[in-house]
């Protein structure tokens, strides 16, 4: 459905992104990266405000740009926190559907389903400048779902959301993949994604620097020397037996004398071998965390290979 | 109510916020009373002529601010806020999106100048006579037409310029003071010539030279009725049209996330 081309776009001598090719297909894709990796400029793109520079970017097989055509079957739900403040929730979300073409009463009603599905219906006829961040996100997200579009662009869309509305959110997301749309969710932070899907685009310093699915690009990690960080009132015990598996490469005792840092090029294995640790040698783990785990060292593996 | 005359009441509904012209009807009152000071202190001529003059100069000069104030509202205003983008990615061609709101700009300044010359009138021929002043329903007429011609030059200067404010106020109190009053063929490029033309008021005494200035009657140059409608007729379609053109043609990105 959507499809970039060589597409790159400079802003004068800054280029935020740089010759990316892909193909968006059906079902969630996360499109990951630092800020300013690109992400922005990349679904601006998508969604018509910005023009490439040199390449070309389609959806529907249309360009996107200023096209009313596209605008109908796509849902945009922006990065900005900005809004009409003087309206309410239920004012704002009914204005947007009015000017996708509505008579009121479908926009009314359409408003209502979309605020309902979001789980604001309670909180939706209060005004806009006395809403949370979490409320926001939400009344963001029901105008972008308010035509049922078959494409959905999320810029960031879990900011703000407390546990509890991540998880319905990513449940909704989910639902909505499962009807056959396309949903692009960019995000900076990798656990976030992992939760949502396993197909992602990563960007970097506005490159498309790894594509599909993401248990292929944690392969490709694993293949570099893993740190884990492992917490444990016996850390000697803990290191006796974790030095006699091969896939261990290196133990370093934390100062504090309650912790061990491992380094392992086989990170599944050893976190089977430290369920093992536990229920067979009945040392306690108080906590286990891996450094490497974050988008930065994502990145910085992908790009060192 | 379909989606084209949504977006112009809805956009109209912005503008006439009370919050936004509560500011307006206070000023359109202080002109009333100003009118009527003013007018107590004029020697020498009708009431008419008095009316003429200062409606020239505070009701005329009043649409131009409010011009100013209401274009850059169209869209650098929604740039600035950033809201822009809920507008841009909706099915609506965009130069409709942009005429629809200018036209609601437009109706806006009218409305908040209308009642400004109303006051002014009322001030100065002092109670309900103004009211069934001869010359309100021409000069009603006519800040219309100059709404219009301010509004649609100064979306232009919006969509051109950013914080396009300034250069709006610096052409409707700079420009628009010096060219009706400068030899040549200068005045031409004035709309205030043209409105002043087409109001016809009467030309103030020549021993008011400081009022001759403000009312841009100083270098006596005048046009035919008929020329200065059809100029500013077309003025209107050729930018309006151009600034459909530019609005349809360029990205309008809120600046700091450019990058």
């Amino acid at each position: 459905m959507i499809v970039l081309d060589h597409a790159s776009r400079w802003y004068g001598q800054v280029i935020g992104l740089n010759d990316v090719t892909c193909t968006i297909p059906v079902g969630i894709t996360a499109l990951l990266g630092e800020n300013g990796a690109g992400k922005s400029t990349m679904m601006r793109m998508i969604t018509g405000q910005l023009r490439p520079t040199t390449g070309t970017v389609r959806i529907f097989g249309l360009d996107p740009f200023a096209n009313p055509e596209v605008f109908r079957r796509l849902g945009y739900c922006p990065e900005i926190d900005q809004f009409y403040e003087w309206m309410t929730g239920r004012q704002f979300v009914q204005h947007l559907a009015r000017l996708q073409g509505y008579s009121a009463a479908e926009a009314s009603r359409r408003t209502d389903e979309t605020i309902a599905r979001v789980g604001m219906a309670d909180r939706a006829d209060r005004r806009l400048q006395g809403y949370s961040k979490g409320m926001r996100q939400r009344i963001k997200l029901a105008q972008a779902l308010l035509t049922d579009p078959d494409v959905i662009l999320l810029d960031e869309p879990l900011n703000g959301l407390d546990p509890v509305g991540r998880r319905e959110f990513m449940d909704l997301l989910a639902h909505l993949a499962l009807e056959g749309k396309s949903i692009v969710v960019s995000s900076h932070i990798l656990f976030e994604v992992e939760q949502m899907t396993r197909s992602i685009l990563l960007l970097h310093r506005g490159r498309l620097l790894a594509t599909g699915d993401l248990r292929a690009i944690r392969g490709l990690i694993d293949r570099h020397p893993h740190r884990i960080r492992l917490e444990t009132p016996d850390p000697r015990a803990a290191a006796s037996y974790l030095a006699n598996l091969p896939f261990v490469l290196e133990i370093l005792f934390d100062p504090s004398g309650e912790a061990l840092e491992v380094r392992t090029r086989e990170p599944d294995q050893f976190y089977n071998a430290v369920a093992d640790l536990a229920v067979l040698h009945g040392i306690p783990i108080h906590g286990l965390e891996s450094p490497d785990n974050n988008l930065e060292s994502v990145f910085r593996y992908l790009v060192n290979a | 109510m379909n989606t084209n005359l949504y977006l112009y009441t809805s956009a109209l509904r912005d503008f006439l916020r009370p919050r936004r012209i509560a500011a307006w009807l206070i000023v359109a009152l202080i002109l009333g009373a100003g009118a009527m000071q003013w007018s107590g202190m004029m020697r020498g001529t009708s009431v008419t002529e008095e009316y003429g003059q200062i409606t020239s100069i505070l009701t005329f000069r009043m649409l131009a601010l409010a011009s100013a104030v209401f274009s850059t509202a169209v869209v650098s205003q929604e740039v600035e806020q950033k809201t822009i983008v809920y507008l841009l990615t909706r099915p609506i061609p965009r130069w409709k999106l942009l005429l629809g709101r200018t036209l609601a700009s437009i109706t806006a300044v009218w409305l908040v100048s209308a009642v400004a010359c109303v006051a002014v009138s009322v001030g100065v021929f002092g109670g309900g006579a103004g009211l069934t002043n001869p010359a309100l329903g021409r000069d009603l007429a006519t800040l219309a037409l100059g709404a219009a011609a301010y509004g649609g030059l100064f979306v232009f200067f919006s969509l051109i310029i950013n914080r396009s404010m300034l250069v709006c106020l610096i052409y409707a109190f700079g420009w628009e003071t010096a060219t009706p009053n400068m030899g040549g063929y200068l005045y031409y490029l004035s709309i205030y010539s043209h409105l002043q033309s087409i109001a016809d008021h009467p030309a103030p005494p020549s021993a008011l030279r400081a009022m001759s200035a403000m009312s841009g009657a100083l270098g006596g140059n005048t046009l035919a009725v008929s020329t200065a409608l059809s100029i500013l007729g077309g003025f209107v379609v050729f930018a309006l049209g151009l600034s459909m053109w530019w609005f349809s043609r360029f990205e309008f990105v809120p600046r700091e996330d450019a990058g």
